[in-house]
């Protein structure tokens, strides 16, 4: 099976139902296939991928736009001011197909997906806020991430990127207030009534500073006594901008920003990040990096389900798994600290490999952690999973199914507690997952108590894979010799000026990547993390889409919490598991 | 003063002292503590963010039914509490009452489970079989 | 006799206010013990002091009535905890001898006092005119009074049993067998429904701190807040030293130790079984809690009282 097969396969299932006028081949460097239709027809054709071909692209796994104002680079493309980018997931083919919708103008406008996809809302809503676009028939176009009262739309390029661009900033109490007067929550404005005709609702604020949304996230809940009858998302007290600042800093000095996408995750962002920019350059990565990215990544993976797992306790009320969790997870940062130089966001990746060669001694003390962990595990285990409180707590809350997981965008362990073998290191292997034995666990019922059962058994396999890892490590380079893999190879700059020349402009400068586009998503901690990178022959990204899990996973918060009570819906966050830096960005 | 007398003023003596404790307190920290004023300090905590309604609100019906349910129980209490003082003095005959009245208490517990007032939600086992039920597992 | 009764007035209260103090370290140094981390070890001996430090920050911190709430109600209502729960201690027989209030309705008296805790729930998170301190005296308020009822008829075991309501006669009825054997039922039943009116993890519903920040004390700051801290703690001892009384034999015990000593070893004994369940469990549903109550703890409570009649009656015929 090569990629140009499928390729023709689903394009060809295309031409056959619209014809082929309507549609522009364009190819990329990740193989999916790309193609682009008009505004007019784009509904349908998404429709029809979803419902109408045989085995269905049934997920609607991201949704962005790109400002092609300044392009250089865009031969064969279609004309285009700003382009909606949809990129849909079929689990029956295991392809990807990206449907780009040309717009022009400077206020453009485009039809609404959120009649096909329920996924649509909140992403077409980031669109709006942060380029601009208009979806027409969209049941509640707001900005999403910024404030209600920001000008300008951030990821335009004319909207500046840097603070000192912008004047000073300045919050006088009048200013203040007025911040404080577009926060407070409108119920009208969702539609939703301030009383029935027995009870008041009560509208309550959960968060932004509560002690039980695990960050500054606000969900508003209309109550009738302690049961929610709905709940609104308010999110975006955590935005940075991240894909913005890709788009000034140099591929290589990205990578520490990438860290704190999702900020548990550590360097599985930059596995991320830099299997996209590898994929675009034609980088190779030699063998022994890889399984030191492996280690580490499930490194991470363990250190982000120990922290939830003391969390989730936590938020159902049990005090103590929460400093038990936190001694192993610090048994892991110390290891990860003496392979890196840093605990939580070790920006240790590089383009091309891993920063430095793994120290001496690091054997030992991974072996230590693989020998004496599982028993500890086993005994946070039954602790938290096994207690009779948790399980009435988490039992058939919050439930899901796998349809509904697959229409809201739902990957990772949240996706296979519905039952759903989906593992992109199983079924996309990248970075040499495919020479490791592990399992995919799986759950049944979608409810918080799978979820849960389904992260701790991921630590067992995260584990299985440390120890395939420490048993055989392959000897080798840590860092590929490709001229683009940052920071350049030192060994023969000074021996003639030519290479020197290369080094120096690769330092300062930064690698100059090909042009082109590129997504590769990978299985993160909390479900699939994916860089969608656009290079137009320049020493930084043109356009950076981060695709993080937790945005979809968010956004079916309320969808999910409707019916149960306030203490359920903490069972169900807990569970969520979700970063608010990986929802915002 | 007689043995019940006493103890009653000892417990007068006693609950005085509670009190001038306690005010004291109160009172002790009302003229220690710091005072301030700023912007939000008047507003009542909502997580950062201006309330929408009051929490001067009609509520649901169910926590009135709990009280109801308190009202009944434990008012009969109080004729338990009597009998169980009076088991040997009423003997058999006090205890065939007491039978009969726990009985009723019995009945109307039976009932108020049976109409569902004590499932103030859905377990989660109950969601789990129904949605197994629709989907025909 | 009378300088005698207010010597013993001034030290039970002294004693159980001290005791109440010395938990909050001693929980948090057990905690951390049970949670292989060190607790407060920075102030005194072994952090020892770190309490009186914290009653020192206490008084020191802004008094505040907020400008929306009911002012006199929201005052009165932390006085109400500390109060109703010191009260009670004036029913109890530490050992022969020292009782500040030897009542022959003893144990009525404590149910009663243990009613009024209720008001300090509830009034606090009404009158804080506060979403979350509302929703916490609701539960609060629904929580204790149910368990009020169970805790009252499980009690009525042991009245029938040693045939008062005085504590100290309670506590010399069990000269040959504690309680805890014959009434094994009521003990557990009264057991839980303590922790319920203590409002201790697991049965911390109204505080709830994931879901509802701080509960019906949300609002309160200063020694208002120091004094639900307190009345928890007094709760606490409370209902280990009624645990004692009741169903362990209060100072009964060998006589090379004093009685006042086998009353202070009993209850430790049961406030280290307090901060152990604390430091293990997580919190039930609100509606589970109240299931659990009216379905399980209810029924079982007037099977208790149903069999102990029936077999005192035998017993005496």
């Amino acid at each position: 099976m090569t990629a140009a097969v499928e390729h023709t396969t689903v394009a060809n299932e295309l031409f056959a139902r619209f014809g082929e006028p309507p549609f522009t081949l364009q190819s990329t460097a990740d193989e999916i296939p790309t193609l682009w239709v008009g505004k007019e027809k784009a509904v349908e054709v998404l429709h029809y991928l979803k419902t109408g071909v045989a085995k269905p692209y049934r997920m609607l796994y991201d949704l962005t736009a790109v400002d092609e104002r300044s392009r250089q680079r865009r031969e064969g493309q279609p004309d285009s001011d700003f382009t909606l980018v949809y990129h849909l997931l079929s689990f029956d083919r295991n392809e990807d197909i990206r449907i780009k919708v040309p717009l022009k103008g400077d206020r453009p406008s485009a039809p609404t997906l959120t009649g096909v996809w329920e996924s649509a809302n909140w992403y077409e809503r980031e669109v709006f806020d942060m380029f601009g676009v208009a979806f027409d028939g969209h049941p509640h176009l707001q900005r999403i991430l910024m404030p209600r009262s920001w000008k300008g739309h951030p990821l335009r390029k004319e909207h500046p990127a840097r603070a000192t661009e912008m004047g000073i900033f300045e919050l006088p109490e009048e200013k203040q207030n007025e911040e404080q007067a577009l926060l407070q929550f409108n119920p009208e404005e969702y539609g939703m009534a301030r009383q029935s005709d027995q009870t008041d609702f009560m509208f309550l604020n959960l968060g932004p500073q509560h002690p039980g949304t695990h960050g500054i996230i606000r969900i508003i809940l209309q109550l009738h006594g302690e049961e929610i009858v709905d709940a609104v998302l308010d999110i975006g007290y955590h935005h940075r901008g991240a894909e913005k600042m890709a788009e000034r800093q140099s591929w290589h000095t990205f990578i520490p920003y990438t860290d704190r996408v999702d900020y548990l995750g550590g360097v599985m962002n930059n596995l991320a990040y830099l299997l996209t920019v590898e994929k675009l350059a034609g980088i190779r990565v030699p063998e022994r990096a890889q399984v030191i990215r492996v280690m580490l990544c499930e490194f991470f993976r363990l250190a982000n389900h120990l922290l939830w797992l003391g969390t989730f306790g936590q938020d159902l009320g049990q005090m103590s798994p929460v400093f038990y969790t936190f001694i192993d997870r610090e048994r892991v940062f110390d290891i990860v600290s003496a392979i890196c130089g840093d605990r939580m966001h070790p920006n240790w990746f590089r383009i091309g490999g891993v920063a430095q060669d793994l120290p001496n001694g690091w054997d030992g003390l991974v072996r230590e952690f693989v020998d004496s962990f599982p028993k500890r595990l086993n005994e946070y285990d039954s602790l938290v999973m096994k207690n009779r409180i948790i399980k009435a707590r988490c039992i058939g809350i919050g439930c899901y199914t796998r349809e509904e997981a697959v229409e809201w965008g739902v990957t990772g362990p949240g996706l296979r507690a519905c039952g759903m073998e989906w593992d992109f290191r199983k079924k996309r292997p990248y970075s040499g997952y495919d020479r490791f034995d592990f399992d995919i666990p799986v759950g049944r019922n979608g409810d918080c108590y799978d979820r849960s059962v389904v992260r701790v058994e991921e630590m067992r396999q995260s584990v299985r894979i440390i120890k395939q890892c420490l048993d055989n490590m392959p000897p080798g380079d840590y860092k590929s010799d490709h001229p683009l893999a940052t920071p350049p190879r030192k060994e023969k700059t000074m021996q003639d000026i030519e290479t020197l020349i290369t080094h120096f402009l690769s330092v300062t400068w930064g690698p100059v990547i090909p042009h082109g586009e590129c997504f590769h998503g990978i299985e993160a901690v909390r479900g699939s993390n994916g860089y969608y990178l656009i290079s137009d022959n320049d020493v930084s990204a043109y356009r950076a889409r981060i695709r993080t899990p937790s945005f979809p996973h968010a956004q079916m918060i309320p969808y999910i919490s409707r019916g149960h009570s306030v203490a359920d819906l903490l069972a169900i966050i807990a569970s969520v598991d979700y970063v608010l830096a990986d929802i915002d960005r | 003063m007689s043995d019940y007398n006493l103890s009653l003023f000892y417990l007068l003596i006693y609950s005085t002292t509670v009190v001038i404790l306690v005010a004291g307190m109160i009172i002790l920290s009302y003229l220690l503590g710091g005072r301030h004023r700023e912007p939000a300090t008047g507003e009542p905590y909502e997580s950062g963010i201006l309330s929408t309604g009051s929490a001067r609100l009609r509520f649901s019906a169910q926590f009135y039914v709990i009280a109801m349910f308190f009202v009944i129980f434990d008012l009969e209490t109080v004729f338990l509490v009597s009998w169980a003082i009076s088991v040997r003095e009423t003997g058999w005959g006090g205890f065939a009452v007491i039978l009969v009245f726990l009985a009723f208490l019995l009945s109307v517990l039976v009932y108020e489970w049976r109409i569902g007032a004590f499932d103030y939600a859905v377990s989660g086992r109950e969601i789990l079989k129904s949605i197994r039920k629709a989907k025909g597992i | 006799m009378t300088v005698m009764g207010l010597v013993v007035i001034a030290g039970v209260l002294a004693a159980v206010i001290s005791c109440a103090a010395f938990l909050v370290w001693f929980e948090r140094r057990l905690l951390a013990f049970f949670q292989e981390r060190y607790g407060p070890n920075r102030v005194g001996p072994f952090g020892v002091f770190q309490v009186v430090a914290d009653i020192i920050k206490l008084f020191f911190k802004e008094d505040w009535v907020p400008p929306f709430s009911d002012r006199a109600v929201f005052v009165i209502a932390p006085v109400f905890v500390v109060a109703s729960v010191l009260m009670s201690f004036a029913v109890i027989s530490f050992a022969p001898g020292i009782c500040a209030a030897d009542l022959d309705v003893g144990l009525l008296f404590f149910l009663a006092m243990s009613s009024l805790g209720v008001y300090s729930i509830v009034l606090g998170g009404w009158a804080s005119n506060n979403k979350y301190s509302l929703l916490g005296a609701l539960r609060g308020a629904a929580q204790m009074i149910t368990y009020e009822v169970f805790m009252g008829i499980s009690l009525m075991g042991v009245v029938i049993m040693a045939d008062s309501f005085n504590l100290k006669k309670i506590v010399e009825a069990q000269e040959h067998l504690w309680f805890c054997v014959p009434q094994f039922l009521g003990f557990a039943i009264f057991f839980i429904a303590g922790v319920a009116e203590a409002r201790r993890i697991p049965f911390d519903l109204p505080e709830a701190e994931s879901e509802l920040v701080a509960g019906y004390h949300s609002e309160f700051s200063s020694m208002k807040f120091g004094m639900f801290f307190l009345g928890e703690y007094l709760g606490v001892t409370l209902i280990s030293s009624l645990i004692v009384v009741f169903f362990f034999g209060g100072w009964l015990g060998p006589a090379f130790l004093p009685p006042i000593a086998w009353f202070l070893i009993k209850t430790f004994f049961f406030i280290i079984v307090f901060i152990l369940m604390r430091g293990s469990l997580p919190r039930p549903r609100y509606d589970q809690l109240m299931g659990y109550g009216w379905k399980v703890l209810l029924p079982l409570a007037l099977l208790n009282l149903f069999v102990t009649g029936a077999v005192v009656l035998v017993w005496q015929n």
